[in-house]
């Protein structure tokens, strides 16, 4: 069965088969390339297509259907092939008329002298299937191969190749080649995803489309699957790293080698050389091609017979310039990807798409990372989250805001691989509704659980102790493991060092280290300990309630205060809301004190909710009840003067830049002030506020005693705060 | 074919009254000499670039109109000369190929008497 076509032949319309119409037009092609030196030529061509349509008429009028391969192929058979044409040299007294261009006859005459080719077996460059010279297609015409694969061959040997193909490229003449080559690799124009060539490829093989596909982005999807188990597990690797990494680069490289490689199968005839379809056609090419070669030769010989020689060259020569300038425009006119701007062209595409899939699979990653992040801190989810709403949202939240964008784009590179396209877009509507729902629960989760963080509140206790005979205390912290798995070491895939609040923890509580430890001068010539126990709650009363409910029990050892080792515990009754606990030690003056370096385990931050944000931060801004705690590094020894704390061993020279170490001055006067301490301070926070500025500026001109500002005693206090990230997030946050 | 000799049979039958390229291959075939429509074509446009033919549109009701050629004073002047040519070169050939006595030779002198 096969497909008629209407054409408009000279002025008459001729039903002929399709195929029977290719034949025609390769005919008429092979024609005008013969005759491409002829004046007459158009003339030429346009009786034979008359005395085609002559015949034609005969045919359809003797009864016949419409025009069939035999039909053309008979007359063609009859009227001669170009081959077989002898007018061209059994023209002794006619030469065609032509200029007269002596000057270019030794120019033509030497471009003929390359053409002394007798057989059909000589390397020639291509002119007509180029991408750069050429030199492969005509080296794959001589060879009888695809010349595909010597394309290839060239890309991948580049380096080496490269002399040979320039060498080649300038040896070797170009001449207009049909290739004999029936089944071609090509790109493919309507089927393609990046550039066609895994379309190609499947025409090529006959085989599905979205084999190849899959085969090129194996590597990817290997790639990521390897890499979401390699997070999670740690140790498990999908496969041998060498295969996802070696294989998946190759697949690249080989792709881009194709892209540049391959040309893309614009016309008709291409699309089904592709698929390797007309074998009646491919001997009329290698007949053409014959021909070519032997008019070539033919025409040498005739320029050396005939006396008027310089006509001859300068017809030649005028020949080979209008044949390739018509073969150039034919090209153009072909939209012929040729050139190096094509492998420039694939080079920059291949490149940007290597930066967006890169970009893309950051994405893809940063979102698997977060989802398992998620995961992992299920343990802690319900120290966080109170009651079923809020864990609903919780749950809500991850599935659709971070899962959901990880399904879609999973399904979409699903898509692609199988070239499915969906006449609607009704999907990505729907992932993009599911994600808004997600991002809408995160959001009202957000703010919820942010308002358990509104108000705060205090406990007070006093600790008694006894007064250290040697006139020094010194402060360290228990052994008692109290039953806690120590997070020390990396947990998952976070280093969790001691920089973290978050301790330890066994299934029931949460172990927290947000401790400090303060000094400051004591009004009497007494060591006194207090303990200021702070949370946070929706209300103040329930912060007060969950202050109450901090555990934290400070043992006295001779001289030896012992703080829990750690922190203290908090359960999911009462739940994570920044519980603190403050330890003032009052230093009488002319007693020491000593802090061990554990103590440095603890580390402080507050959560502060304000109507407009909220913060996290290392100062007290909300806390500052004293006025003046003093700055201490651990394991120093130190002496409380009528001045302030100093230390024992006078290393520093400077007096002034030891006391500047020394003070830390509230900063601003907000809040509500600890009214133990100070008897010199009113209790209000109006006048708190002023005494303090006044107080605040006194200082200030002092420059000896006090501090200068809060950002130099914030970096003295204690060495191992700078590199906590909570620092870092407070510097910013002011 | 010898340059020439195409176009003296072409010319030959153009003389004896215009024809068309069809006619002009069915009376060389019906003569014996094959030639094929594709190299007739090219010919006879040169043949009319030069001015040695001319040609004019005949109207067909079965088909396209036809070219029919006939001679130019020129193409006449040219026909004769080519006559000429063939007329000495046949006589020549023909001289060469007749020949009966044996070529003159110093070692095998056999004079008839």
């Amino acid at each position: 069965m096969k497909k008629i076509i209407n054409i408009n032949f000279h002025g008459r319309v001729v039903p002929i088969e399709e195929t029977a119409f290719d034949i025609l037009n390769q005919y008429v092609e092979s024609l005008r390339k013969y005759f491409a030196n002829e004046e007459g030529r158009d003339e030429i061509i346009n009786d034979i297509e008359n005395r085609f349509a002559e015949l034609f008429a005969e045919r359809l009028k003797a009864g016949a259907n419409c025009i069939t391969d035999a039909d053309v192929n008979n007359i063609i058979a009859s009227m001669g092939r170009p081959e077989d044409f002898e007018a061209a040299d059994a023209d002794g007294g006619v030469p065609p008329k032509t200029e007269q261009q002596s000057s270019s006859q030794q120019q033509s005459q030497q471009s003929y002298t390359y053409a002394t080719s007798p057989s059909r077996g000589r390397l020639y460059r291509n002119a007509d299937d180029k991408i750069l010279g050429g030199v492969c297609s005509g080296l794959a015409n001589y060879l009888s191969i695809d010349p595909v694969i010597l394309r290839i061959a060239f890309v991948i040997l580049f380096g080496a190749l490269f002399w040979v193909y320039l060498l080649l490229w300038i040896v070797v003449p170009s001449q207009s080649q049909q290739s004999s080559i029936t089944k071609r690799l090509f790109r493919s124009a309507d089927d393609k995803v990046i550039g066609g060539v895994a379309g190609g490829l499947a025409a090529y093989f006959n085989i599905q489309v979205w084999i190849p596909r899959l085969i090129f982005a194996l590597p990817f999807v290997v790639g990521i699957a390897s890499g979401i188990f390699h997070a999670a597990f740690w140790d498990w690797d999908f496969a041998p790293r060498f295969i996802s990494g070696g294989l998946g680069s190759t697949l690249i490289i080989s792709y881009i080698i194709l892209w540049i490689a391959v040309p893309v199968a614009n016309t008709a005839s291409e699309k089904l050389e592709m698929r390797g379809e007309r074998v009646d056609l491919n001997s009329i090419a290698n007949t053409i091609k014959g021909d070519l070669e032997g008019f070539k030769g033919r025409a040498e010989k005739m320029g050396n017979d005939i006396k008027e020689g310089a006509q001859k060259f300068g017809a030649e020569f005028k020949s080979t310039a209008q044949q390739k300038s018509r073969d150039l425009s034919y090209e153009i006119s072909n939209r012929r990807s040729s050139g190096l701007g094509h492998v420039i062209g694939v080079l920059f595409k291949a490149f940007f798409l290597f930066i967006a899939s890169v970009i893309a699979l950051s994405l893809f990653g940063v979102l698997i990372g977060l989802l398992f992040g998620g995961m992992a801190l299920l343990p802690f989810k319900n120290f966080f989250l109170s009651g079923v709403g809020e864990n609903f949202l919780a749950w809500l939240s991850l599935i659709l805001f971070l899962g959901v964008p990880l399904i879609a784009i999973l399904t979409w590179l699903i898509r692609r691989i199988m070239g499915a396209r969906s006449k609607n877009h009704y999907l990505g509507y729907v992932f993009g509704t599911l994600w808004v729902i997600g991002l809408v629960s995160l959001i009202i989760l957000f703010t919820d659980f942010v308002r358990n963080f509104r108000a705060k509140d205090f406990v007070e206790e006093s600790v008694n102790i006894s007064q250290p005979v040697i006139g020094k205390l010194y402060v360290d912290e228990t052994n008692a493991r109290r039953g806690f798995h120590y997070f020390s070491h990396r947990w998952n895939w976070v280093d969790w060092d001691n920089d973290w609040p978050i301790y330890g923890d066994n299934y029931d509580s949460l172990l927290l280290n947000t401790v400090r430890v303060d000094v400051v001068k004591s009004k009497d010539s007494f060591f006194h300990v207090q303990k200021l126990k702070f949370s946070r709650g929706r209300t103040q009363k329930q912060a007060q309630e969950t202050a109450e409910k901090i555990d934290f029990g400070i043992m006295q050892q001779d001289s030896v205060l012992l703080l829990p080792r750690g922190g203290f515990p908090i359960s999911k009754n009462e739940k994570f809301r920044n519980q603190q606990v403050l330890v003032i030690i009052e230093v009488p003056v002319g007693k020491k004190i000593q802090i061990d370096g554990s103590v440095h385990n603890y580390n402080w931050f507050n959560i502060n909710v304000r109507r407009n944000g909220w913060t996290i931060s290392d100062d007290d801004e909300w806390n500052n009840d004293w006025n003046e705690r003093y700055d201490w590094e651990a394991n120093t020894e130190y002496i409380m003067t009528a001045k302030g704390l100093e230390r024992t061993d006078k290393t520093y020279e400077n007096n002034e830049e030891e006391n500047e170490h020394k003070k830390v001055t509230p900063k601003s006067d907000k809040g509500y002030r600890y009214k133990g301490i100070d008897s010199n301070k009113t209790k209000e926070a109006a006048p708190k506020k002023d005494s303090a500025t006044q107080q605040k500026s006194v200082k200030e001109a002092q420059p000896q005693e006090k501090t200068a500002s809060l950002k130099k005693s914030e970096e003295d206090v204690g060495s191992e705060k700078a590199s906590s990230p909570v620092y870092f997030l407070s510097m910013i946050l002011q | 074919m010898r340059k020439g000799i195409l176009e003296f049979c072409i010319f030959s039958i153009i003389r004896r009254g215009e024809a068309y390229p069809s006619d002009i291959v069915e009376e060389m075939k019906g003569a014996n000499l094959h030639i094929l429509e594709g190299t007739l074509y090219p010919l006879l446009t040169r043949l009319k670039n030069s001015e040695m033919l001319t040609y004019r549109w005949v109207e067909s009701n079965s088909g396209p109109p036809r070219k029919y050629f006939s001679l130019t004073p020129k193409g006449e002047q040219f026909y004769k000369e080519l006559e000429a040519t063939w007329n000495e070169l046949a006589s020549a050939v023909h001289a060469l190929a007749s020949k009966k006595e044996n070529m003159p030779d110093s070692t095998n002198q056999n004079p008839s008497f």
